[in-house]
C-alpha cells in the first residue's frame, strides 16, 4: 500500500489512482502563461520577498480549488502544510465569504472540510508528515493540490546543524525534494511551494543579508533578491517559477504587486500585476 | 500538540516503539539504516529481504514511527471552529493603536513594533502589559532584554488607572517580569514558560494572555553578520519559538525591533530579511518633527505590514496621555481618576 509502484497493483487501483484525480484545468489562467499552465505533476515555486503576496496567492488558488462547481471552482481537495504558522484560516474565510452567496454556511462549511492543514516545525518533521502523507493518497482520490509554505523556513537551522559539510546541510531538503519528485510522478498531483526571497544576487560575491546591514553601501533595487539559495535536488524538480515583487507605489497609495511567471519547459513568461482587497487578490 | 522531533528520537533503538526489538535493530544497524528517517525512506519489501526481518511486522513499524513522528493534519472546518472559539482581540489601551491594529493584539499572532530610538517602543510595551493587567485584568509575561523596565514605572501607571492599595498590588503581580541578557537566557525563559505550564504564572485567577518581548534585536542583532550561520539560526529558532508560543498557549506576542535604513534610504525593521517574515502585523513608530512646537511627545504609528488592513495608514498620539482617547469615549462609564499630570 505504501509503494505502489514496487508491489502489484491492481487494475482497480491503477484506475483509481490516475484518473480520480480531479482535473486541475482551470486553475488561473491569469497568473501563468497562456501555453503553460500548471496541471497535475507540476512543481510551481513562488519566490519573493517578504510582504509581496505570496501567501495571499496562494489563497486565492486555494479558494478556486475547494469553491464548488456551481461557483467556478474545481471542488478538489487540498493539503496545505504550514511551516512557519503562516496560515490565517479568518482570513481564508473571509475571502471565500466574498465569493459564496449570503448566508450559506452549509457551502462554506463543505469548502472548509476539503482543506487540511497541518503545522510543522523542523525540516525532518516535514520529511516525515510528507512520507505519511504519501501512504494516505491513495485513500484521497480527490486531494489535487499540495500546498508548502514555506519550504525555506528551515534553511538556516539546517545549514548551521550541517556543520560544515554542505551535503548534510542539504540533506533533508534534498530528501524532501525527491519524495516530492515521487509523490508527484506517481499520484499525479501538483505542487506549490513558497520561498523566502533572503539572499542578495550579487555577482561580485555571495552576500546574505543579514543583521540589516550590508558590507557594501550601494542602492539596490528589490529584484535583487531573486539568488537561488536552496538546493539543487529542489531546484531540480521545480517546473514554474513565479516571482513576486512590489511595484513603486503608484499616486493613490494604493500598493500594486507584481508576479512574473517563468515556465522551465517552455521557456515562456508572463507578468501580471494584482492589488489586495478584502476579498483577495484582485488582477488588474 | 505536535513537537518536533529531538535528537533523542532520530536514532533507532530498541524500544521506541513496540516491534522494534534489538535484533531488529542490529540487523539494520548492520545494513546501515541506523534513524528514523533511513528507516522511513527505505523500501520496506527490499530491506525486509535485505535484514531478514518480516516484512510485516518492518512495515508495522514503520507505521508506528510515521504516526509518532510526523505532524497531524486538521480540517479547515475544524481549524476554523476552533479559532473562532478560542481567538481573543487584545486591546493595547490606545484607541489610535487599537484601529491601526484592527481592535487590538490578536491572541495566536506575533505583532512587531519598530522604531529608532527613543520613539516610545518601551513605553508602549509598558502601556499594553498595564492595560492588559488592569482593564482585561489577564496576567502578561514581560520579557525585558534592555533593562528598560522598572518596577516603580510599571506602579505609577497602574496607580493611574486604579485607586485602590491592594487592587493595585494585584495588579502589578499580574505582570511577570523576565530579565533576559542574552538570546540562551531567552530559550530557558521561554521553555520554562511553556513546561511549568504558565500555570505558574496565574494569579487570582488570570491567564497569560500576552508576551511581550523588548526587545527582541538586542538579543540578536550582535549575533549576525559576517559568514557564521549560527546567529542566523538562533535567531530563525527564536521566531519559531514565540510563534509556536503563539499559537499553541493562544497568546498575543508583541516584539520590538530596532530600525535601519535599506540601500534606498528608506526606514525598514532590523534583524534582516529572514526574520522580516515571522511577525504577522508590525508598526512603525516615529517622532513627529514639527517646527516651533515644544510637545516633544507626539508619535506617529504606521501600519506597515498587516493581513488584515491595508498597509500605510497612520495614527497620530501622544505618548504622555495612553489612554486619552478612550478616557473621552469611557469617561461616562469608568470609575476612573481623571489624569491629573502626566506619567512622562
Amino acid at each position: 500500500m505504501t509503494h505502489p509502484s514496487r508491489s502489484s497493483e491492481s487494475g482497480a487501483q491503477l484506475l483509481a489512482r490516475l484518473e480520480g484525480k480531479r482535473c486541475l484545468k482551470g486553475l488561473d489562467f491569469q497568473l501563468f502563461p497562456d501555453d503553460c499552465c500548471p496541471a497535475q505533476g507540476d512543481v510551481v515555486e513562488f519566490h519573493g520577498m517578504e510582504g509581496t503576496g505570496k501567501t495571499e496567492t496562494l489563497y486565492h488558488l486555494v479558494t478556486c480549488c475547494i469553491l464548488p462547481g456551481e461557483l467556478g471552482g474545481l471542488e478538489v481537495e487540498v493539503m496545505y502544510v504550514d511551516t512557519d504558522y503562516h496560515f490565517d484560516i479568518l482570513r481564508l474565510v473571509s475571502i471565500l465569504e466574498h465569493r459564496l452567496p449570503q448566508g450559506s454556511e452549509e457551502i462554506l462549511r463543505a469548502c472548509l472540510c476539503r482543506i487540511s492543514v497541518v503545522h510543522c516545525s523542523s525540516s525532518l518533521q516535514l520529511l516525515l508528515t510528507l512520507h505519511h502523507v504519501e501512504g494516505t493518497l491513495l485513500n484521497r482520490p480527490s486531494l489535487s493540490l499540495l500546498v508548502i509554505d514555506s519550504i525555506s523556513a528551515f534553511y538556516w537551522v539546517d545549514k548551521y546543524n550541517g556543520g560544515d559539510s554542505v551535503a548534510r546541510q542539504e540533506a533533508n531538503l534534498r530528501r524532501i525534494a525527491e519524495l516530492l519528485e515521487k509523490i508527484v510522478k506517481e499520484h499525479r498531483i501538483a505542487v506549490f511551494a513558497t520561498t523566502h526571497a533572503v539572499m542578495r544576487s550579487n555577482s561580485a560575491e555571495e552576500v546574505a543579508e543579514v543583521g540589516g546591514t550590508s558590507w557594501k553601501r550601494r542602492s539596490v533595487a528589490p529584484s535583487d533578491f531573486t539568488k537561488v539559495y536552496l538546493c539543487r535536488p529542489w531546484q531540480r524538480i521545480v517546473t514554474h517559477r513565479v516571482l513576486f515583487s512590489k511595484a513603486n507605489m503608484t499616486n493613490e497609495r494604493k500598493q500594486v504587486f507584481t508576479a512574473v511567471s517563468s515556465s522551465g519547459r517552455t521557456n515562456s513568461t508572463k507578468r501580471s500585476s494584482f492589488c489586495m482587497t478584502n476579498a483577495g487578490i484582485q488582477f488588474l | 500538540m505536535n513537537k518536533a522531533s529531538s535528537a533523542a528520537m532520530v536514532f533507532l533503538r530498541e524500544g521506541l516503539c513496540p516491534g522494534l526489538t534489538d535484533e531488529v535493530v542490529q540487523a539494520l544497524r548492520a545494513k546501515n539504516i541506523r534513524t528514523v528517517v533511513d528507516l522511513v525512506s527505505s523500501d520496506v519489501e527490499d530491506l525486509a529481504q535485505k535484514c531478514s526481518v518480516s516484512y510485516k511486522s518492518l512495515l508495522a513499524v514503520r507505521r508506528v514511527l510515521l504516526a509518532q513522528n510526523s505532524a497531524f493534519p486538521v480540517t479547515g472546518a475544524d481549524l476554523y471552529e476552533e479559532l473562532l472559539s478560542s481567538t481573543a482581540i487584545l486591546s493595547t489601551g490606545n484607541a489610535s493603536l487599537d484601529k491601526l491594529l484592527d481592535s487590538g493584539l490578536y491572541t495566536g499572532e506575533l505583532s512587531e513594533l519598530v522604531g529608532g530610538p527613543g520613539t516610545g517602543k518601551t513605553q508602549i510595551c509598558l502601556g499594553v502589559a498595564v492595560n492588559i493587567s488592569c482593564e482585561l485584568k489577564q496576567s502578561v509575561l514581560y520579557i525585558d532584554s534592555t533593562g528598560g523596565l522598572s518596577a516603580n514605572r510599571l506602579l505609577q501607571m497602574i496607580k493611574a488607572k486604579i485607586s485602590n492599595a491592594e487592587e493595585q498590588m494585584e495588579a502589578l503581580r499580574r505582570i511577570q517580569v523576565c530579565p533576559v541578557f542574552d538570546v540562551f537566557s531567552l530559550f530557558e525563559c521561554l521553555h520554562h514558560f511553556r513546561s511549568t505550564g504558565h500555570q505558574q504564572f496565574l494569579a487570582g485567577g488570570s491567564s497569560v494572555k500576552a508576551v511581550i518581548v523588548d526587545s527582541v534585536s538586542a538579543v540578536l542583532a550582535h549575533m549576525l553578520g559576517g559568514r557564521q550561520t549560527e546567529g542566523m539560526s538562533l535567531m530563525m529558532q527564536v521566531a519559531g519559538e514565540l510563534r509556536t508560543l503563539a499559537k499553541d498557549l493562544n497568546v498575543a506576542v508583541l516584539v520590538t525591533n530596532h530600525v535601519t535604513r535599506d540601500g534606498n534610504g528608506m526606514i525598514k525593521a532590523g534583524l534582516g530579511q529572514s526574520w522580516s517574515h515571522t511577525p504577522r502585523t508590525r508598526v512603525l513608530l516615529q517622532r513627529i518633527e514639527r517646527p516651533g512646537s515644544t510637545c516633544s511627545s507626539l508619535r506617529t504609528a504606521t501600519l506597515i505590514k498587516s493581513s488584515r488592513q491595508p498597509c500605510y495608514s497612520m495614527e497620530e498620539f501622544d505618548l504622555r496621555y495612553w489612554e486619552q482617547c478612550e478616557e473621552k469615549l469611557h469617561g461616562l462609564q469608568g470609575k476612573r481618576k481623571q489624569v491629573s499630570n502626566s506619567p512622562g
